[in-house]
């Protein structure tokens, strides 16, 4: 455990969309990646996609995370890719759920870069997480250095 | 890597690459993984007649109070449960051709299910979730789509259970009402647990707490009333479990949930023995097959008991719990889908075993898509299978006097009265509204998975026996051009309404409520009068203080306030 506190994971906005009420997972999972000493910035269930990629504006997340049980994910993806690019949040995009393999193509090609279905586990969610949040991590501690520490937090 | 292979190459390959993971699948083999219940009961190597309880609870046979034993005397001889189906995608025409086809299977019961957007009473063409209309159940927004969902149905013959809550009920009296049939002819079910709801994933969004009692509580008493055949499923346990809850806590929580709707019933004047004999507890039978089985029966005592001690049930029916089954949706594992026939299988025996009034047995696919037709047919055929070739059927609580059942009977309850009672002195309301409720559930499915990385409890193709070969199954595609037509169809008749009379009936609605009068009179005659779900919920909501649209899309065209 000790050697994975010592990586360097980017903050995580976890989230949940609209009329989804399947919020076990969501909810584990984020206690979960605290173990693992990665911060988790809990967006909230039930959001608007304006509503949730505002939050992870405002949380200056590294990283987002939604959590599906609707069978409409790929729809809900492309709604979030879009209103994204509109509020100009360059950050990866994470989902878990029942994603059925068929629909990986798709979600890969709309700019979903990690797809965590079923019998995924908690080290492979750490390892993406690393890898894919590495570059900002290391921005913001240059950043937080420059300016004697003020912008942490 | 099966468990087969493992036996041929645990020794050579445990030096190798992945060695440790190797090693520890040749270890599940052979030992036993977990001496713990999966809801975190300890038990012994073997039980002995030292470890049952001298009461009388077990003395009696079935059919006698506290009913530990089975709600009827001659349980599945006098009448077998009810097989159900669970039915509901697309439009209401595409859900009321698979009613037919259940029908001609042999299911001796239909469960519909309504899709997301109805089940959060949010008209099909709301721009947020028109996604999901029609595709994980059946879209009805109006009287008129209940209409063709029950086209040629009788609904004083045929029994249709309704997998929902919001607005199903007023929905269906309002049919059966506009057809010019006696409401106490009306026959079904449905589960009118509001405050399951808000602990459940939908939280206050939906229905804000001071909602959920009203609403609860006047389903209960309006239909003790009016429809007296219709069968209420309060609580809805199953939700619970699925959140995250132990088989203790589903008798716990659901017990909280039942007794702080019959004391409010009670002090506005309706007796327990007017509610309690149409009142059935919808639960689950997951994969700890002992573990259920002892819930069932405990739960029964403990419900007995409560109707009895606690609200002065006189009628032994008050006092009887008839139970409602659906097997565990989240036991069922993804990987290796097939293995899933052997969860379902093994759950539906363990609620007969445990004495259900009906279950509804998983199909194997349900992890990956909406159930397809051949899934579904063997769902009902393993139900047919136990109860005619296994002899399920045959005789009444088969493990009753089982050192081991009669032990775990009593650890479960034990176990529920102390959790019920830590519930019941902080108030359900209050263990929901400060979030200590969910925050129990989160420890509760935490650990849980802890437990599943660390290997300390096992799911075959999920973290043990897995294969990395595994094709991916085929799906149920959604019947996107008939989900298209069916909104098309809505627009355009919510357009033609008589507006006046739809505005009439919404400001009754809205004054009813305001009063603290009971809302279901009104919402059924709004629904006659072509009100959709939107604006009867949304009417609703202001009428209780709050916004309404949930999602503050919409604004109320009534000109109706929350203020």
């Amino acid at each position: 455990m000790s050697v994975l506190l010592n990586r360097k994971l980017g903050r995580v906005g976890l989230g949940m969309l609209g009329l989804d009420v399947h919020t076990k997972g969501i909810r584990t999972l984020s206690t979960r990646l605290g173990d693992y000493g990665c911060e988790v910035a809990f967006l909230g269930e039930h959001l608007t996609v304006r509503e949730l990629v505002r939050q992870a504006r405002e949380r200056d997340v590294d990283l987002i995370g939604i959590s599906f049980s609707s069978g409409a994910y790929v729809d809900h993806c492309r709604d979030v890719v879009a209103e994204m690019r509109a509020q100009r949040m360059d950050v990866p995009l994470m989902i878990g759920g029942l994603v059925h393999q068929d629909d990986h193509d798709a979600l890969k090609a709309l700019g979903v870069e990690g797809i965590f279905g079923s019998g995924s586990t908690i080290d492979d969610i750490i390892a993406f997480i690393e890898k894919v949040t590495l570059d900002r991590v290391l921005r913001r501690a240059e950043t937080t250095k420059e300016d004697g520490g003020r912008a942490a937090g | 890597m099966t468990a087969k292979d493992i036996e041929g190459e645990a020794s050579a390959s445990a030096s190798g690459n992945g060695g440790d993971d190797m090693l520890h699948e040749k270890l599940t083999t052979i030992a036993l993984s977990r001496t713990k219940t999966w809801g975190n009961i300890e038990t012994k190597n073997h039980y002995t007649p030292e470890d049952v309880s001298d009461s009388d609870d077990i003395k009696g046979g079935p059919g006698e109070y506290p009913f530990t034993r089975g709600a009827f005397p001659q349980m599945y001889r006098s009448r077998m449960w009810s097989m159900r189906e669970i039915v509901g995608y697309g439009a209401p025409e595409d859900t009321r051709r698979g009613l037919g086809v259940a029908i001609e299977n042999g299911a001796s019961g239909l469960n519909v299910v309504d899709d997301v957007p109805t089940k959060w009473a949010v008209d099909p063409d709301h721009p947020m979730f028109r996604n999901d209309v029609g595709i994980e159940g059946v879209s009805i927004p109006t009287l008129r789509d209940c209409e063709r969902l029950m086209e040629g149905i009788d609904l004083s013959k045929i029994d249709l259970a309704w997998h929902s809550i919001s607005l199903v009920y007023p929905l269906t009296v309002a049919v059966h009402k506009k057809r010019g049939q006696l409401l106490d002819s009306l026959l079904g079910s449905h589960m009118p647990d509001y405050f399951h709801q808000v602990i459940s994933g939908w939280g206050s969004k939906l229905v804000p707490s001071n909602m959920a009692l009203r609403m609860s509580a006047g389903c209960l008493e309006y239909s003790a009333a009016n429809t007296p055949l219709w069968a209420l499923g309060l609580p809805q346990a199953y939700d619970v479990r699925e959140r995250g809850v132990s088989p203790a806590g589903e008798i716990a929580v659901g017990m909280a949930i039942v007794n702080t709707c019959l004391d409010d019933i009670a002090r506005r004047g309706t007796s327990v023995d007017q509610i309690a004999p149409r009142m059935a507890w919808v639960s689950t039978s997951d994969v700890d097959f002992f573990e259920e089985v002892a819930k069932f029966r405990a739960l029964r005592r403990i419900w007995a008991r409560t109707m009895k001690e606690r609200f002065g049930a006189t009628n032994e029916r008050s006092m009887r719990l008839r139970i409602a089954c659906h097997t565990a949706g989240k036991s069922l594992v993804y990987q290796q889908p097939l293995n899933n026939i052997t969860r379902a299988a093994l759950q539906t025996f363990a609620a007969i075993c445990g004495g259900v009034q009906s279950v509804e047995t998983c199909t194997y696919d349900e992890p990956i898509c909406i159930p397809t037709k051949e899934a579904k047919e063997l769902a009902l055929r393993t139900q047919q299978i136990l109860a005619h070739e296994i002899g399920a059927a045959r005789v009444a609580d088969p493990l009753g006097g089982s050192y081991y059942v009669e032990a775990l009977t009593d650890a479960v309850e034990k176990e529920a009265l102390a959790l019920l009672a830590e519930i019941e002195k902080r108030g359900l309301v209050e263990a929901i509204e400060s979030g200590w409720l969910e925050g129990e559930m989160d420890k509760f499915n935490v650990q849980y998975d802890r437990e599943l990385h660390d290997k300390e409890r096992l799911v075959v193709g999920l973290n043990a026996f897995t294969n990395p070969d595994e094709k991916p199954f085929a799906r149920f595609e959604p019947m996107k051009a008939s989900i298209q037509n069916h909104v098309e169809r809505f627009v355009q008749f919510r357009g033609q309404r008589d507006m006046a009379t739809v505005t009439s009936a919404m400001q009754h609605l809205h004054r009813v409520t305001r009063e603290g009068g009971n809302p279901y009179p009104a919402m059924i005659d709004a629904f006659i009068a072509d009100a959709t779900i939107s604006e009867v919920w949304g009417t609703l909501r202001q009428g209780f203080g709050h916004a309404y649209d949930a999602f503050d899309v919409y604004t109320s065209p009534f000109g109706l306030s929350e203020n």
